[in-house]
């Protein structure tokens, strides 16, 4: 597994938003329906949360130099704040320790404001 | 029923999931061109011999849609658990077994666990995931209107 970490960012638009909701079947009013989003809680439409977790799923196979993670790697991940269009999430992965047959990672998501808006961890078999 | 049958969006409420129950079991096509529009930004085309992990969010949404009869209408998703097996090559199925695995309140909030238990063609187990997800309705509520 690499030592290096890249950092991983990706603009989210609603086209983004949308060609998701299209690639996973997942049209709930709050990503995709603009009038009733912003009736809601959250003002208006939010992205779907795989979406900001792609910039973390990113730097993780690109440092562990696959296409798929390997198999053991154990995954969590909070989702901690909504992703509106119009924001770009940043992942930031770091290690937190060489754990006996496995590297334990961390990253957090954030967008332009600096907010935290992911919190994951990885184990991830040496 | 496909995903494009099934209903887009469940007003399943929090009283109607029974913890243990198996909501059923379906098998999704992995193709090439859905792995390979994960694997970089979203939806650009890109190559793919094995799944990336983000196909496995998608393939929870469509399993989801498929045996709880839609997504959840209002639901917020706050965690995901995976735990990754063997590799998941493209050009085959995944057959995906959905279930719920717990139900709680928290801070006046309600979720509900989901688990999917993943497998290939051969019956390789690839992915154990949870999904948590903040229910649009609580504890003696009804589906809203």
């Amino acid at each position: 597994m690499s030592a290096e970490f890249p950092s991983v960012s990706e603009a989210v638009s609603q086209e983004t938003i949308d060609r998701y909701a299209d690639i996973s079947g997942d049209y709930n009013p709050i990503h995709v329906d603009l009038e009733a989003a912003a009736a809601s809680e959250f003002g208006g439409t939010i992205a779907h949360g795989p979406i900001a977790l792609q910039t973390f799923f990113r730097s993780l196979t690109e440092s562990t130099g696959g296409g798929a993670l390997p198999p053991g790697t154990k995954v969590k991940v909070t989702f901690r704040a909504p992703v509106r269009p119009g924001d770009t999430v940043r992942s930031e992965l770091r290690e937190r320790e060489d754990g006996a047959g496995a590297t334990e990672l961390s990253a957090e998501c954030v967008n332009q404001d600096g907010t935290t808006v992911i919190a994951a961890q990885a184990s991830v078999p040496s | 029923m496909s995903n494009e049958e099934a209903p887009a969006l469940s007003n399943v409420t929090y009283d109607e999931l029974e913890v243990g129950a198996t909501l059923g079991t379906v098998t999704e096509p992995v193709s090439a061109e859905l792995a390979g529009s994960l694997v970089g930004a979203i939806g650009e085309p890109g190559e793919a011999a094995v799944a990336p992990p983000a196909v496995f969010p998608v393939l929870f949404l469509k399993a989801l849609r498929r045996t709880l009869g839609g997504i959840p209408n209002g639901g917020v998703l706050a965690k995901y658990e995976l735990d990754f097996g063997a590799p998941l090559k493209t050009g085959g199925e995944a057959e995906i077994k959905v279930s719920i695995a717990d139900k709680y309140v928290r801070r006046e909030r309600p979720y509900v666990v989901v688990q999917f238990d993943i497998s290939d063609g051969d019956g390789v187990q690839v992915l154990s995931g949870r999904k948590i997800i903040m229910w649009p309705t609580g504890p003696g509520e009804e589906a809203p209107k």
